[in-house]
């Protein structure tokens, strides 16, 4: 099994790793640098969004990359979105909104809708929910998600 | 967050669970790691019907890394077959024999025909893929119809037909019965001035949760097994795999992880995976590991509905209902499912036929046949999604012939007092189903509606308002329980106070988001007169919670809640004698302590009074100089059976915008009005209705599994498979006409479960409403905007 070695940088963390070539970045992700809030939904579709990330700075579906493709890159995963213990106010929103139940496929969600909000500040409702087609929710309906992304929208800006 | 410690059952509070799950700190199964642990695959077969000839594994053994490779002959001499009575119902059907790998043949598309275990998953799928099986084709049976037909190839090859379950829901047990009572129904028909007549069809779709299933298993030669498992009924699986695996029960343990990603009723049979799992891991010694793919899921399990009903209605010119007739027909599929067996889903959608509506009569029968497919497997609204479908729009189709609203023919016949025994025999305790209708019509204000449609269609819009209802379980009984799943429906808890007067909750149900560990810790936290963080809850581990059935039929605001309601009052009661007899208050009894706000206080003398904690650690800590023949300890565990079978209701409206060029449609609104009882948890309550509702709409308009006709499954991922995103799906108007409980020490009701399975109605019944002038009937799901622009084609032609 050909290998090859890989820097990338998860959460402001260097991974120096050497990995076999066909390794996945979500599997990296998981296996190596043992953060397990990002998820594996479809199995490696690219279709319900559990698994993404941003690389640097772009949300990103990290099933549908090999780990050797991020070597060089600056990965954030969900476990880097609170900062210095403090919740962002899209994570404090899913509480205060009930924007998750199972919260399988949240993180996802949050790592989408975290660029999202960046690149639009004060969205509609209608672009929220256009927002979110990347990310399959079975539980919530996604009526409380808009709700969640809305009220972040409104504190962040 | 508001809410005080007297107030925390119906207060908004923002779940517990939510923090470590929206910081990636969430502990799925797929996240707990053994040492060492090995890797399973399984080699699934390619055949929908085929006697396997030879299965050559040497490629797969000769792997680097690969540890074993096992085969339906490996094991077919030890482990010992399904079903076992635990997981067999008590309900007259033939049970097909079946191991965990196939044995001699295979039966469906994807059914596990042998496994790989190695160190390394990449390993082990690659070994998967280099197991050679010569398998020789047998005929497909490929729907209910036929399998039945004269001549059918028979599945299950030792049984007389591909019926394994049958049953008159309406007519006795015997023959003679049930012949006289069809008389007597077709009596009523014969009379009767209206008769709807329809065959209603619902495709085979589910729950697809965004977890899969998994497993994770290990052995200990002194503790025995103890396995990770995605379910919702962990006491069950460990009975089940004590049986089969002969291994004492008391040497095995099952965790089903504190969070599981969705379960929906899919996560609740025994299945055949785990059963293999368990056995390597004994057999080798090591861990043993499975995370299923999204292709697995989708081949094997979350497909149910898939139901036909020919079903008859006679009603009287003015809109009252007089009979009900149905021949239902399910496809079942191969059956080889521990716990339901693909029946018990159709088994339960006839018993809840007839809904709401005070039928006078009826005859109700229904059959279960064997397929080549993958087995039913259950599904939030509960067999019930296609019996609901064709009961709501038939009521519709009554209210047509009879030109009325069908508003005014649902309100017209809806059980006007409870309690009330269905012509299926099913109770309905007790709720108030007029008021949560009118409390609909005054959202919905129809005669504006109608003004609004009348307005569109003179520009040529086609706007619609469709209805529908549904009564749900809130909770299963017992006596329907034990018969029908031969499992006890109590709900169990133990509470158990520490010393520094904060709460520990034990429950044996194993929930998959439905917020139990938010919910539990309001009602004890009220009960109790402390705050909800101070409450710790663990779900789903049988080395330390009491037996439960598990997360199934809206146990938890019915059952499971009201049993820790009942464990807080035992103690309660315990705690308060013996802070009488402290204080040498003769006269008091423990009503006279009112727990509030962190204290216990005597009612009679407020200065009375010991702070909580105070007063549990007396009780733990300090066992001397107590009353006579109590000891000291605070933990208790209950078992709330209630006192009848109990129920929750729910009627929505919708209304829609068809595009009669294309097909196309547009939910322009959709509302609710439930009766949930006393709600616990506001949030919680609205998000299932939310989440029900929509997993209902993505069922109807949107997911199908299609198998071709060879019985390749052409579906098993989600661009074929396709569910609701956000853009697809409106925002749900939930309100709430509440009638509590009289039967929970709360009066709330168990919610959530059945809540999709009036959604394929409303919705078809508001676009047939919107297409009215073409007078298109909507009879068939799945809902297509192609197969609707060619009933719109068809009925323009016509005109």
């Amino acid at each position: 099994m050909s290998t090859t070695t890989i820097t990338v940088t998860i959460n402001g963390e260097v991974f120096e790793e050497t990995v076999p070539v066909r390794m996945l970045l979500v599997d990296f992700i998981r296996e190596r640098a043992a953060l397990t809030g990002t998820h594996i939904g479809c199995t490696y579709e690219g279709v319900c969004g559990a698994c993404t990330v941003q690389i640097d700075g772009e949300a990103v579906k990290s099933c549908l990359m090999v780990a050797a493709q991020a070597d060089g890159h600056e990965i954030t995963t969900v476990e880097g979105l609170a900062q210095g213990g403090e919740l962002s106010p899209l994570q404090r929103a899913f509480n205060e909104q009930h924007a998750l139940q199972c919260g399988y496929c949240t993180p996802g969600i949050l790592m989408n809708m975290d660029e999202f909000l960046r690149e639009n500040p004060d969205p509609t409702d209608d672009e929220i929910r256009h927002g979110l087609v990347g990310n399959l929710c079975r539980c919530t309906g996604y009526a409380h998600i808009v709700d969640a992304v809305r009220q972040a929208a409104k504190e962040t800006r | 967050m508001t809410g005080t410690s007297e107030g925390w059952v119906g207060s908004h509070f923002h779940r517990k669970e939510d923090h470590r799950l929206i910081t990636g700190k969430g502990r799925f199964l797929a996240d707990i790691a053994r040492p060492a642990a090995l890797h399973i695959v399984f080699k699934r077969s390619d055949h929908a019907h085929a006697t396997i000839e030879s299965v050559d594994v040497s490629a797969a053994k000769a792997m680097a890394g690969v540890v074993a490779v096992v085969t339906g002959d490996d094991i077919k001499d030890e482990i010992l077959p399904m079903p076992q009575p635990v997981v067999q119902p008590a309900l007259p059907a033939t049970y097909p024999k079946h191991w965990p790998l196939a044995v001699g043949k295979v039966k469906w598309h994807g059914e596990p025909v042998a496994a790989v275990i190695a160190r390394d998953p990449y390993v082990a799928a690659d070994a998967a893929e280099a197991i050679e099986v010569d398998y020789d084709p047998l005929p497909y049976v490929g729907d209910a119809e036929s399998a039945l037909a004269d001549g059918a190839t028979i599945v299950h090859e030792d049984w007389p037909d591909n019926i394994i379950f049958q049953m008159d829901f309406t007519g006795g047990a015997d023959e003679e019965s049930q012949r006289a009572h069809e008389a007597k129904v077709q009596e009523v028909f014969d009379s009767a001035d209206i008769v709807i007549k329809q065959r209603f069809t619902c495709h085979r779709c589910g729950v697809a949760p965004m977890e899969t299933r998994g497993a994770l298993f290990e052995w200990d030669e002194s503790d025995g097994l103890t396995g990770w498992l995605t379910t919702q009924r962990p006491h069950i699986d460990r009975l089940a795999l004590s049986d089969i695996l002969e291994i004492p029960a008391e040497k095995i343990r099952i965790i089903a992880p504190r969070d599981q990603g969705g379960g929906f009723g899919v996560k609740a049979p025994f299945y055949r995976e785990p059963m293999l799992i368990a056995y390597m891991a004994k057999k080798l010694g090591r861990p043993v590991r499975w995370i299923e793919t999204r292709q697995e899921h989708l081949m094997a399990v979350s497909q149910e509905r898939d139901q036909i009903h020919d079903l008859e209605v006679a009603a009287a010119s003015d809109g009252k209902l007089l009979a009900i007739r149905d021949r239902g027909l399910a496809d079942c599929g191969d059956g080889c499912e521990g716990v339901y067996w693909g029946f018990l889903m159709p088994f339960l959608g006839a018993v809840e036929l007839p809904n709401a509506y005070d039928w006078p009569i009826g005859d109700i029968k229904v059959k279960v046949a064997i397929t080549n497919k993958s087995a039913l497997s259950p599904a939030r609204a509960f067999g019930e999604f296609p019996t609901r479908f064709a009961m709501e729009r038939a009521i519709d189709m009554v209210a047509k012939r009879c030109g009325m609203e069908p508003a005014d023919v649902r309100r017209k016949n809806l059980v006007a007092t409870l309690p009330h025994m269905s012509i299926t025999n099913e109770y309905f305790d007790s709720g108030d189903f007029i008021k949560v209708w009118d409390n609909l019509m005054a959202e919905a204000d129809l005669p504006g509606f109608r003004a609004s449609q009348a307005e569109a269609r003179a520009e040529g819009r086609y706007l619609g308002i469709g209805f529908g209802l549904g009564v749900e379980l809130s909770g299963v009984a017992s006596e329907l329980f034990v018969p029908m799943e031969n499992q006890p429906g109590y709900g169990a808890a133990t509470v158990r106070l520490d010393p520094r007067g904060k709460v520990l909750v034990f429950e044996g149900d194993a929930p998959g988001g439905q917020g139990h560990e938010t919910t539990v810790a309001q009602a004890v936290a009220h009960s109790f007169g402390i705050h909800p963080n101070d409450v710790v809850v663990t779900t789903g581990d049988t080395g330390t919670t009491p037996f439960g059935s598990g997360t199934v039929g809206a146990r938890a605001g019915s059952y499971f809640v009201s049993a820790a309601v009942q464990a807080c009052e035992f103690l309660k009661e315990k705690i308060a004698r013996i802070m009488a007899h402290d204080l040498a208050l003769a006269e008091a009894s423990p009503a006279d302590f009112s727990f509030a706000d962190g204290f216990v206080t005597y009612q009679k003398d407020a200065n009375i009074k010991k702070t909580f904690r105070e007063a549990v650690e007396r009780v733990i800590m300090a066992p001397i100089n107590l009353p006579e023949g109590e000891s000291g300890g605070l933990e208790h565990t209950a078992f709330f059976e209630a006192e009848k079978p109990m129920i929750a209701f729910n009627a929505d409206v919708c209304t829609v915008e068809v595009d009669i060029e294309t097909g196309q449609f547009k939910i322009l609104s959709w509302t609710t009005s439930e009766d949930v009882g006393q709600i616990i948890n506001p949030q919680i309550v609205e998000g299932q209705m939310q989440g029900a509702i929509v997993q209902g709409l993505s069922n109807t308009m949107f997911e199908e599994f299609v198998y071709d006709e060879n019985g390749q499954q052409l579906t098993a991922d989600f661009e074929n498979y396709k569910l609701a995103t956000a853009a697809d799906v409106p925002d749900i108007k939930v309100t709430h006409a509440p009638t509590p409980c009289p039967y929970t020490p709360l009066g709330s009701r168990g919610i959530g479960e059945g809540r999709p399975s009036d959604v394929p109605g409303t919705l078809c019944n508001a676009i047939c409403d919107a297409l009215g002038p073409f007078g298109i009937e909507i009879t068939d799901l799945p809902l297509r905007p192609d197969s609707l622009w060619r009933k719109i084609q068809a009925a323009r032609g016509a005109s």
